[in-house]
């Protein structure tokens, strides 16, 4: 059975208005010939964002990507939601470069928040990992002395004894 | 013989095609826990594009990946002509399919051949990239390239196939039919791909949803997003086909879908050509890009791929934002490794048909 998406498009906006406190500056919709529905709005309080994402998920949609962009005065962030094939285009500004974290909500923003920071410093305020994602400087601290290497664990998962050997010859020097 | 163990895979590893750097914790030999580090070869291009024009930035993003190289100015150009209210030709919607079509073909079966090769099946590897070789072929015959097609231009296609080149490819797909049913056969049926592949890299529908997954990655967990389905683009809509699911959740079940997608690749290609309109192929002249905001979706062969585009009325976007298929996946390897032996990570990692290339963009 396909979705109405015309029809899921007007019920999405008109939901929107309830789950939005601090109201839309403004709001369109790209029909394609083919039946898709693209609805931009954008928003004027960048905390509207977190009600929009629960209202995502309430319709099981996911987060598809997060653009942000330097414009005059701040940062324009536009979220970028699918619903049922319906895309939702959710764009807010912010001037202080936090916005709030829409990945406790939807498990789908994880990375692309941490890559908003990485790349624009903006901070995803309660970003449940926000580690770098990007030119990740981790690998400078010598970490491969700490690690067995691929080639002798792929050996031992061949029997167990010469795991067991492996790890007999470890003894001592593995760093825990 | 519970010995906690950290095992490092990566940045740089035989198993990787590309640089991406795993942290698996052990207990014995069971992985516990995965860490992913990734951004070591990070090239900017979304940089780079804003200081393109729209026509050089086909160029660019056709180098983001090898694979998924044709849908990467496709979607693109898709979305700068939804800006520019572009409608393009008839015949040129078919001959996107095609194109299209062909790198889906010749992508799965890169990623089956390498699994092949990862279970230790040799002969079955270079039997996968024999089958694939004929893709290869056509590839190089109809667009001049084995690799980058260079299909697609604002307004409609830069490739035509004449009547020669029309039964070229109806021969080449007849001929891609029978060793294409074997791989099927063999990769469903064979007890060595079945020991190592069934109940392998358990992503269940849940989680499958929960993280937002795309593509035979999705379809292997019963779950469809398969774009050219749910948001249909050019001549998919006309097609007669249907989106390939398997239930098993494994990475069993990502192979499967991807040989059946295959297959199917191939009927698109026979309807597209049989019931192609005559007529051109594209808008003669330059677009005039105004200025606007739009985005597009494509089923790329690892999954959806998105572009977002704005522009101010220059020669240049203002922003260029595109996020790739293999974007969504690192964090479903947190779900399906754990509770798997050592062995099967590299065969797990290439289940999901990981791309640095594009993540990395």
């Amino acid at each position: 059975m396909k979705t109405n998406k015309q029809e899921l498009a007007s019920t999405l906006l008109s939901e929107l208005k309830l789950y939005i406190n601090a109201g839309i500056a403004s709001m369109h919709t790209f029909s394609g010939p083919l039946g898709n529905e693209d609805i931009f709005v954008r928003l004027n309080n960048k905390e509207d964002i977190a009600s929009v994402a629960t209202m995502v998920k309430k319709h099981q949609g996911r987060c598809v990507t997060v653009t942000p962009n330097g414009v005059e005065g701040g940062d324009e962030v536009a979220y970028h939601f699918c619903i049922e094939g319906v895309m939702l285009n959710a764009i807010s500004f912010t001037d202080d470069k936090t916005v709030p974290s829409i990945t406790p909500i939807l498990k789908s923003a994880d990375w692309t928040e941490r890559e908003m920071n990485d790349l624009f410093a903006i901070k995803p305020v309660g970003h449940p990992n926000p580690k770098r994602l990007i030119l990740d400087e981790s690998i400078a601290e010598g970490v491969f002395k700490e690690y067995v290497s691929l080639s002798e664990a792929m050996a031992g998962a061949a029997t167990c004894s010469l795991w067991e050997n492996l790890n007999e010859a470890k003894q001592g020097e593995s760093h825990e | 013989m519970s010995k906690a163990y950290k095992l490092p895979i990566g940045p740089v590893h035989i198993a990787l095609e590309e640089p991406v750097y795993f942290k698996v914790h052990l207990e014995g030999e069971t992985i516990v826990d995965v860490d992913i580090l990734s951004g070591f070869v990070h090239r900017g291009m979304e940089a780079l594009v804003l200081r393109k024009n729209f026509l050089q930035n086909m160029i660019i993003t056709e180098r983001t990946c090898s694979l998924c190289s044709n849908n990467h100015p496709f979607t693109y150009i898709m979305a700068v002509e939804k800006i520019a209210g572009i409608e393009i030709p008839k015949r040129a919607e078919y001959l996107r399919v095609i194109a299209d079509e062909i790198k889906r073909a010749a992508s799965h079966l890169f990623t089956i051949a390498m699994q092949a090769h990862l279970i230790g099946f040799h002969s079955l590897m270079t039997q996968t990239m024999e089958t694939r070789e004929i893709l290869q072929d056509v590839k190089e015959t109809i667009w001049g390239s084995r690799m980058d097609l260079s299909a697609n231009t604002i307004g409609g296609t830069k490739y035509d196939l004449d009547a020669a080149k029309t039964k070229y490819l109806f021969d080449k797909l007849e001929e891609l039919k029978k060793p294409l049913r074997e791989l099927f056969e063999i990769f469903r049926e064979n007890k060595l791909v079945m020991a190592r592949t069934k109940g392998v890299g358990m992503l269940p529908t849940e989680d499958a949803l929960r993280l937002g997954v795309v593509g035979p990655t999705a379809r292997g967990s019963n779950v469809n997003n398969d774009i050219r389905d749910i948001y249909p683009y050019v001549a998919y809509n006309k097609l007669d086909w249907n989106v390939v699911l398997e239930e098993g959740c494994d990475v069993r079940s990502r192979t499967l879908v991807r040989l059946r997608e295959a297959e199917q690749a191939i009927s698109l290609v026979e309807q597209c050509l049989r019931e192609m309109p005559e007529g051109p192929i594209a808008l003669k002249g330059l677009p005039r890009i105004v200025a606007g905001e739009a985005v597009a979706r494509t089923e790329a062969p690892r999954g959806e791929l998105f572009y977002y585009v704005k522009s101010n009325g220059t020669d240049k976007p203002e922003r260029l934002k595109w996020r790739v298929p293999t974007y969504m996946h690192w964090e479903a390897l947190r779900v399906m490794m754990p509770g798997n032996k050592t062995a099967d990570t590299a065969l797990i990692f290439n289940s999901i048909d990981p791309c640095i290339s594009c993540t990395e963009r």
